[in-house]
């Protein structure tokens, strides 16, 4: 019977290491290891034997099936990973071949500008506002200290509506309501869309976008001024650039200055994008001036304040090098996707 | 203002080079708008004289000349020209020179001829005729009177000047003369300023004994000045300032025109020549014009005037166009004898609109716009009498006319240093803020921390403090300024709700695959034909722009779609093949004539085209934007005559109308050049922006298995399928999860009139998982609602 056992043991190892696919494994367990199996029939035959022989007969039995029983699950992991591999390797695909498109969509990129401008902003403690874009030349002039008959008026051509009624000019429209509504501490900007009426050209629009700051309080100076347009500047340009003021003239500042930043280009040695100068100029600034602060009724012996207004387009088109504004305006997808 | 900077020395000692100049000018306020060297590129182009010309045998039109460079011995150049004689002076280009256009001249043969070099025209040495009289003559530029040859062309010519172009900010017309940007440079260079000597001597007599003067309205002229000059010897300006004159990029005409013009441009104060003769009745009268007058101007041009205009008028005529331009019938000419010279002062509102009603531009005009000093009319008048003295162009009458209210005197300003500093937040020393102010003319006192300043009325601009602080820092320089951070509470500013939801909005869209555009605010009033709006549409009210750059911009819009209408238009005809687009802006509405600002309301507008995209595509977008505010949504069919009128609908956010949307009419479409099917959408934002969302709270994930039951109904062909939907939900109730339309059909097996619809429906009970009979009775409802809705359960 030893003999017998071996002899199944023997044909049994042989036919799993030879089986191909799980369904020869299958037989061949049902054969060896099932009901009717040759292993089971041998465990039968064992009342023939003596009761000595019995349980160690019953052990080499139960040996020679956990081994073949091992041997089979063995062989069927190694199988299935076999054919795991041959589907995988079937399935292999060509990665050059082009993408599903997904449309993710994206902000213009004036509005990409405007949004990292209000969060540097923001950040430095400015509440954001919003002002009409129709509207009056008491608050678009005025009260910017620009009266009817000051050649300040001769700066910028305006859009007229109706008598008095225009299309603003700047955001600094926003100072005075804001001035008008809240009182000192302010600390506020206001971007939005101002209109000029300038040919329409590659660096000219007669719609194009601003972004006015005002801050006023006591004891605010033109090194507070410095300090924030040079944190913007450093935001905007790179923590490696330099701001300088050079004295300028908006009637609703004084003193009033251009604001320049070391060329981005060139590093202010002198290039082309700077025309050798080594600066940009980047926008205007100033003290309120007394008049304006007095016509939102602040007392300037007691508050003082700067605004500045900053370009957003011009911003936009140095920030991607667009060379022509119009492009902003034209909305072709392929400008826009690549945004 | 364009000036010479030789002709600047002689006011202004400049120690430094043009380029360092204008490098520092800015930093004190006047940017340069340009810089013209004169000559730049010219090398070794000398002055020479021709000894002897003598043909050249291969040639009919070639000469030979031997010149004298300035050298030992004569050179040799052939030259093509027939202007020249010998004895002439003339450019010379020698070997191994360059002529301003990057010309490398070379020796060489001409014909088998040696020609050491090239005799230069005017032109090739890149001159006009105002550089150099003669220069635009054709052949070669023949100097003027005796030279020594061999000196370089530059220094002949007066090439080795800089002309340099200040832009003079609109609250400094005092520096917008010679004088005054001279003084601007002495105290930035901390120099010597020099003022022109004024001295001259008349012939006596009286003025009174020649003319009249009177001014009739001293508003508008609040100081008049005049004097007589008998005798004019008319004749040609000295080269000192014509050359003046012309960097200034006016033109010489005669000695006494040329002084007006000159002192205009030295002192910033137009004047006014008369030829006295002219002059009927002997008078000069400034006074309005009468309506329906006329004057005929030094160019020749006649104008109508209107009683709101200045005039100088004699005893009968209006004479000159109050400064602005003269009358031609009084006009210096060469054979003026006698001159009645004007200096004065016009109110510079009534200057600018009377050149502008009547489109005139002038030198003067300009300057009184920007403003002149009441006082500066002496000045300029007594600096013009010593020209003509200096330049014996004329004998000087005895007497002034000088007709003027009060004067002003200088405004006291009286601030303490700290006061000034306060702006600031720079410790400029006490001294050096005095001698600053000082230097600029802005006498100042000081006395412990008391500052008193004395302003001069040329400088009007100078109020208070803040000027002070103004003029100290552009001179001390603001290089000084260090930036200080911001101080205060540090809290992140907020923004205003509607900025908020709007950005909100933005980015919902774009993850819908939407790009932002940004369109003009203004469009073509036609647009409103080209949408096909009705008469009766308050979309029509345009507010128009008074000064429009063109019928294509003159009206605010109403409405958004036309300029998406027309970037779809753009991106179509360049064969772009599918956008989804969105803008956020503004429409503005106003009672016409607008009396007040209009209301601006906050307009959301969507735009898609492509082989994907339909009706329902925009419908999806919409509902998911109502679903961001927490809006319940309802569709109706809408009217909107640019939409597809079987393809429109309006939608309702809360049972509040915000917008329309649908797919463009055909017949729109093509009017913008689109020959395929685009979509469109109009919402109000002002609707969505108020609704005041609750505060969102989680909604426990399900506990109990949904039970899913499809219903498939046989309904009229017209029965729309949002009914039936409804009549679903109202049976489902509470229990209600979900319902899919999942087909629509029409065609055989379906009778004819009749449409297949089939849903999928999902129900779910939070309390427990729903039994036989709790479904079975919720879908019984659910078929009973759907009877009286249309719909009949297909058997």
């Amino acid at each position: 019977m030893k003999e017998q056992l071996e002899a199944i043991r023997l044909a049994a190892e042989k036919g799993v290491s030879a089986a191909l696919d799980e369904k020869q494994i299958e037989e061949l367990r049902v054969k060896y290891l099932g009901k009717k199996g040759e292993l089971t029939a041998l465990l039968k035959q064992m009342g023939s034997l003596s009761p000595e022989e019995r349980p160690k007969m019953g052990q080499l039995v139960n040996d020679a099936k956990a081994k073949v029983e091992a041997l089979i699950t063995e062989r069927k992991a190694k199988l299935k990973e076999k054919a795991t591999e041959l589907k995988l390797k079937s399935e292999t695909i060509d990665i050059t071949l082009p993408e599903k498109a997904t449309d993710v969509g994206g902000l213009h990129p004036l509005s990409i500008v405007t949004n990292d401008l209000i969060d540097i902003f923001q950040s430095m403690g400015f509440d954001v506002l919003d002002g009409p874009e129709v509207e009056t030349d008491h608050y678009n002039f005025e009260c910017l200290n620009v009266p009817e008959d000051h050649p300040a008026r001769d700066m910028q051509d305006t859009f007229y509506l109706a008598d008095k009624i225009l299309l603003r000019t700047q955001t600094s429209a926003a100072q005075v309501r804001t001035m008008e509504t809240r009182k000192p501490p302010i600390r506020i900007i206001c971007p939005g869309r101002v209109f000029r009426a300038d040919e329409v050209d590659a660096t000219h629009s007669p719609v194009f976008h601003q972004l006015e700051g005002l801050v006023v309080d006591k004891g605010v100076t033109m090194c507070d001024l410095m300090g924030v347009l040079e944190q913007f500047a450093h935001e905007i340009y790179g923590d490696s650039v330099n701001v300088r003021f050079r004295p300028s003239f908006f009637p609703f500042t004084e003193p009033s200055v251009e604001v320049d930043v070391s060329c981005t280009e060139c590093g202010g040695k002198g290039c082309r994008v700077c025309k050798g100068e080594g600066w940009i100029e980047i926008l205007g600034a100033g003290m309120v001036h007394p008049n304006v602060l007095r016509s939102c009724g602040i007392d300037p012996d007691v508050y003082t304040g700067f605004a500045f207004g900053i370009g957003i387009d011009r911003i936009t088109t140095t920030r991607y090098k667009i060379s022509d504004i119009r492009l902003l305006f034209e909305n072709d997808k392929r400008f826009l996707e690549q945004f | 203002m364009k000036v010479s900077l030789n002709h600047l020395k002689r006011y202004v000692d400049i120690n430094v080079s043009a380029e360092v100049l204008c490098e520092k000018m800015p930093l004190a306020g006047f940017e340069i708008e340009s810089v013209e060297k004169k000559g730049d590129g010219i090398k070794n182009v000398v002055v020479a004289k021709i000894l002897e010309i003598s043909p050249h045998e291969n040639s009919d039109h070639l000469q030979i000349c031997q010149m004298d460079v300035g050298k030992n011995a004569p050179v040799q150049i052939v030259t093509g020209a027939q202007n020249i004689s010998v004895g002439d002076f003339v450019p010379a280009a020698l070997d191994d020179s360059f002529l301003p256009d990057g010309t490398h001249i070379v020796s060489g043969k001409l014909r088998g001829v040696e020609s050491n070099g090239m005799l230069c025209s005017g032109g090739e040495l890149g001159l006009t005729e105002a550089d150099y009289e003669g220069a635009e003559v054709h052949g070669i530029l023949i100097l003027k009177g005796e030279q020594i040859p061999g000196t370089d062309i530059k220094e002949a010519l007066g090439l080795d000047d800089t002309v340099i172009d200040f832009s003079i900010t609109s609250n400094r017309p005092d520096a917008g003369s010679f004088l005054g940007i001279a003084k601007e440079i002495s105290v930035v260079l901390d120099t010597e300023f020099k003022a022109p000597e004024i001295s001259y001597k008349t012939v006596g007599g009286d003025i009174d004994d020649y003319i009249s003067v009177s001014v009739e309205n001293i508003d508008l002229c609040p100081r008049y000045m005049g004097r007589m000059v008998k005798n004019l010897r008319i004749a040609e300006s000295p080269d000192w300032m014509k050359k003046a004159i012309i960097s200034a990029g006016m033109r010489p005409i005669n000695n006494i025109v040329d002084i007006t013009n000159f002192v205009m441009l030295e002192t910033g104060q137009p004047m006014h020549a008369f030829n006295y003769n002219d002059l009927k009745d002997k008078k000069i009268i400034v006074r309005n014009a009468c309506e329906g007058e006329k004057i005929v101007t030094l160019d020749g041009k006649e104008f109508n005037l209107t009683g709101d205009m200045l005039v100088i008028a004699d005893g009968k005529n209006p004479s000159c166009l109050a400064g602005i331009m003269g009358g031609k019938e009084s006009e210096i000419e060469d054979d003026t004898t006698d001159l009645f010279l004007e200096s004065a002062k016009f109110r510079r509102d009534s200057v600018r609109h009377t050149a502008h009603t009547l489109g005139i531009r002038t030198e003067s005009c300009a300057r009184f716009e920007k403003g002149t000093d009441i006082n500066n009319v002496e000045y300029a008048m007594n600096r013009a009498l010593s020209l003509i003295y200096e330049l014996n162009a004329g004998d000087i009458i005895d007497g002034a006319a000088d007709i003027h209210g009060d004067l002003p005197e200088n405004r006291i300003i009286k601030t303490t240093t700290d006061k000034v500093l306060e702006l600031i937040g720079v410790d400029v020393p006490k001294d050096t803020m005095v001698s600053i102010l000082n230097k600029l003319g802005l006498e100042t006192k000081l006395s412990g921390n008391e500052m008193t300043v004395s302003v001069p009325s040329m400088r009007d601009d100078v109020e208070g403090r803040a000027d002070l602080a103004e003029e100290i820092m552009r001179i001390y320089g603001y290089s000084h300024i260090k930036g200080r951070p911001m101080r205060g509470e540090v809290t992140r500013g907020k923004i205003l709700p509607e900025r908020e939801k709007s950005n909100k909005i933005k980015s919902l869209l774009t993850s819908c695959g939407m790009r932002e555009i940004a369109t003009y605010s203004f469009i073509n009033p036609a647009a409103a034909d080209m949408l096909g709006l009705s008469e009766s549409d308050e979309r029509r009210n345009m507010i128009k722009i008074i000064n429009p750059l063109g019928d294509e911009y003159s009206a605010l819009r109403t409405q958004l779609v036309s300029s998406m209408l027309s970037v779809m238009a753009t991106n179509i005809s360049r064969k772009i093949e599918g956008a989804k687009f969105f803008e956020i802006s503004k429409r503005f509405f106003g009672e016409l004539p607008l009396k007040s600002q209009p209301e601006e309301i906050p307009t959301l507008c969507l735009g898609i085209y492509g082989k994907d995209e339909d009706f329902f595509t925009l419908k999806g977008i919409i509902e998911s934007l109502f679903k961001l505010f927490g809006a319940h949504t309802r569709y109706e069919r809408a009217a909107e005559p640019y939409l597809h009128p079987g393809r429109q609908a309006e939608v309702y956010a809360n049972n509040t109308l915000c917008g329309t949307f649908g797919e463009v009419h055909p017949s729109v479409a093509e009017k913008f050049g689109i020959n395929e099917r685009v979509y469109v959408a109009e919402i109000k934002l002002d609707v969505l922006y108020g609704i005041n969302r609750r505060k969102l709270v989680y909604k426990p994930l399900p506990k109990f298995p949904a039970v899913e039951r499809d219903f498939a109904l046989l309904a009229d062909i017209d029965t729309p399928v949002g009914e039936l939907q409804k009549a679903i939900s109202s049976g489902a109730g509470r229990m209600l999860e979900k319902i899919k339309l999942f087909d629509i059909y029409t065609g055989s097996q379906i009778p004819e009139g009749k449409k297949s619809v089939a849903f999928s429906v999902w129900l779910r009970s939070a309390e427990g998982t729903l039994t036989e009979e709790q479904t079975e009775s919720i879908c019984s409802k659910i078929v009973e609602k759907l009877q009286k809705a249309g719909g009949e359960l297909r058997k």
